[in-house]
């Protein structure tokens, strides 16, 4: 038996048959869930012809309605990082009453179902809403039928994945990291800029991604409190009801490239930037 | 009051778990105060008090003669090193040197303090580039550029292996000997206190329990719980069996033991603590007959500590000493075998049993 002292040990860690057996259970599962999410993308994508995309493109309603897409997801994304970041910093440092239950309202929106967002938004927002009519009134501002409204609904169904996001990444940063940073003589302001935003950063931007991602794909509550002007998700579903699947299908690939193509930049930007930061 | 350096008066704070019970300190300028506890004693929150980050409810703080009680962290112009040094992991080493320059007339001293701690090879690498070493430098570094009057160190050897951290202690107690500047470490390791303190503070549940010259605070611990912390490896029960004006004969187990300390409100039949330093202990090679002052021992066991030896030894009582290799050669010692030893009475330390101080 001498010559099997050099042999590799067999049967255990990864090679164990218990272990290559959970392994594979575990890929055939993920498996299904991975056709579930990527056939009918896949399904879609190839479904209308060269011809209808071009068609769809030149269509200047659809355009109209990418481009307001964009516009109201990248400014829902800009009030949600201003508005939210600050929350997200307080949430993650400050030991007041009360902050379980604020970060609970915060992430509200996540498990309301759309158009019950719609519903309330309107009731607030719209024509007679408690804000919507006064600030009409008083500052000529609408949120119906304007992008204001598109952005407001947005950020409502939205913000949460910034707050968390960024609430994640300001708890990942030492405290005591600003401790010294005070000690070197820097006030509270600039230690935030200069140590704990730049820290946080990356999960900052990561949740930019997810509530830009979050926003452009939002319908219901949009629809609900705005209508026209149409985003693309409106625009798809009012193509839906007057031409069918067909006319549909090209907008709504031609939204599903844009959104995508979008994602990917969004992503290189929140990981590279953390790469060359010297993140490990 | 005339010190300038540190001084801290009756420092109160109640924080959560935590707590501040009129804390009183002094450091004098060029000296190294080792504010020593176990974890939990209210070591980090005293330093983040007189850092400036927690409010005391009352108490003073001066720092070179200045009152900082009311001031803002920032300035207060305390250097403040942590565990693993606390550099700014986003920025390179020259800017986070820059950055302790920045806000107290600009970073010209930076290439100098470069030059000066020997990283201006590494001015461009990040934090997680850096050895330990490195790591420590560019942090004296960083707090020297903030031109502070005070040093703070939060156990920042903590997360360190043995050998760096003895490197970078040597280091650092040479820096602070010759910068002159009066410093605070806060630790839980009696290395370093040995290494660094001039003088040491014990702390425990917040309050300053003994506080004084750091070979005195080892000598004569002033409590059960305080000679565990300093790692005495003898702490004996025993009883005074008579006591002279400055001698003390006491019994324990089955044998006897003379110190060299005052007999005031000591009396026959008292219970009483001995610490012993295991270094106090000499081991010598039998011989017979045993000469007076010696006594006879039998080796229990022999453990290496380091590039000692730890012998736990029985005579009548168990004793716990340190032998060189050499000394193990010369004395023949073995598990089993026997030796002469001979106890220091000067560092025999007496301290009147306290009531219900099996664990402190």
């Amino acid at each position: 038996m001498a010559a099997r002292v050099s042999d590799p040990p067999a049967a255990t860690g990864n090679w164990a048959p218990a272990a290559a057996l959970l392994r594979l259970v575990f890929w055939l599962l993920g498996m299904v869930l991975l056709a579930v999410v990527a056939l009918p993308l896949l399904r879609l994508a190839l479904a209308p012809s060269i011809a209808n995309l071009v068609a769809a493109a030149r269509d200047v309603e659809v355009r109209d309605a990418l481009w307001l897409s964009l516009e109201g997801a990248a400014l829902a994304a800009l009030v949600a990082m201003v508005l939210g970041v600050p929350l997200a910093y307080l949430l993650a440092r400050g030991r007041f009453r009360g902050r379980g239950f604020i970060a609970a309202v915060v992430d509200l929106p996540l498990s309301v179902p759309h158009t019950v967002s719609g519903i309330a938004l309107l009731m607030v927002f719209g024509r007679r809403g408690i804000i919507g009519a006064p600030a009409e009134a008083y500052l000529g501002l609408r949120f119906w039928a304007t992008l204001a409204g598109i952005v407001v609904a947005m950020v409502f169904v939205a913000a949460p994945y910034m707050v968390s996001a960024a609430r994640i990444a300001f708890a990942a940063v030492d405290p005591r990291l600003e401790m010294v940073a005070r000690s070197l003589g820097l006030g509270p302001w600039r230690v935030f800029f200069r140590v704990t935003l730049p820290l946080a950063w990356h999960g900052i931007a990561t949740g930019f991604t997810l509530t830009f991602a979050r926003a452009i794909s939002e319908f219901a509550a949009v629809a609900m409190l705005v209508y026209y002007p149409m985003t693309a998700p409106v625009k798809i579903y009012e193509l839906f009801l007057r031409f069918g699947l067909d006319e549909a299908a090209a907008a709504a690939v031609l939204l599903l490239a844009v959104t995508l193509a979008l994602f990917l930049v969004f992503r290189h930007f929140a990981y590279g930037e953390a790469a060359a930061g010297g993140g490990r | 009051m005339t010190a300038p350096g540190l001084e801290t008066e009756g420092l109160t704070l109640r924080l959560g778990r935590f707590s501040l019970d009129g804390v009183s300190l002094e450091v004098a300028p060029g000296e190294i105060l080792v504010l020593l506890g176990r974890n939990g004693a209210g070591k980090s929150v005293c330093l983040e008090t007189i850092a400036g980050f927690h409010r005391p409810q009352c108490g003073r703080i001066r720092i070179a003669g200045r009152d900082v009680t009311a001031l803002s962290p920032e300035r207060r112009r305390i250097g403040f090193v942590l565990q693993n040094f606390g550099l700014f992991p986003h920025l390179t080493v020259a800017r986070n040197v820059a950055i302790g320059g920045e806000a107290r007339g600009g970073a010209a001293g930076r290439d100098a303090l470069l030059e000066r701690f020997g990283i201006a090879h590494l001015a461009q690498s990040r934090p997680a580039q850096l050895s330990p070493g490195e790591k420590q430098r560019t942090a004296l570094a960083r707090a020297l550029a903030s031109r502070p009057d005070l040093f703070l160190f939060d156990e920042p050897f903590s997360a360190l292996d043995a050998a760096t951290s003895e490197t970078l202690r040597d280091e650092l107690g040479g820096f602070l000997r010759c910068a002159g500047i009066p410093a605070v470490f806060v630790t839980h390791d009696r290395t370093d206190a040995l290494a660094l303190g001039d003088r040491i503070a014990v702390i425990e549940g917040g309050a300053i329990r003994q506080h004084g010259p750091t070979a005195a605070v080892f000598a004569r611990p002033g409590s059960i719980a305080i000679a565990r912390l300093l790692g005495i490896e003898n702490i004996l029960e025993g009883r005074v069996a008579a006591a002279a004006d400055d001698r003390l004969s006491i019994a324990l187990g089955d044998g006897s033991l003379e110190a060299a300390q005052p007999a005031a409100a000591l009396a026959p039949g008292q219970p009483v603590t001995l610490c012993i330093p295991g270094e106090a202990i000499r081991l010598l090679p039998p011989q017979s007959p045993l000469p007076p002052q010696r006594r006879r021992a039998r080796v229990a066991a022999q453990l290496r500590a380091g590039p000692l030896w730890k012998i736990a030894l029985e005579c009548g009582f168990p004793l716990t000493a340190y032998a060189l290799p050499q000394t193990l050669r010369e004395c023949a010692l073995v598990p089993g075998g026997i030796v002469d030893i001979e106890i220091d009475a000067d560092a025999i330390h007496v301290l009147a049993a306290e009531r219900g101080s099996v664990n402190g």
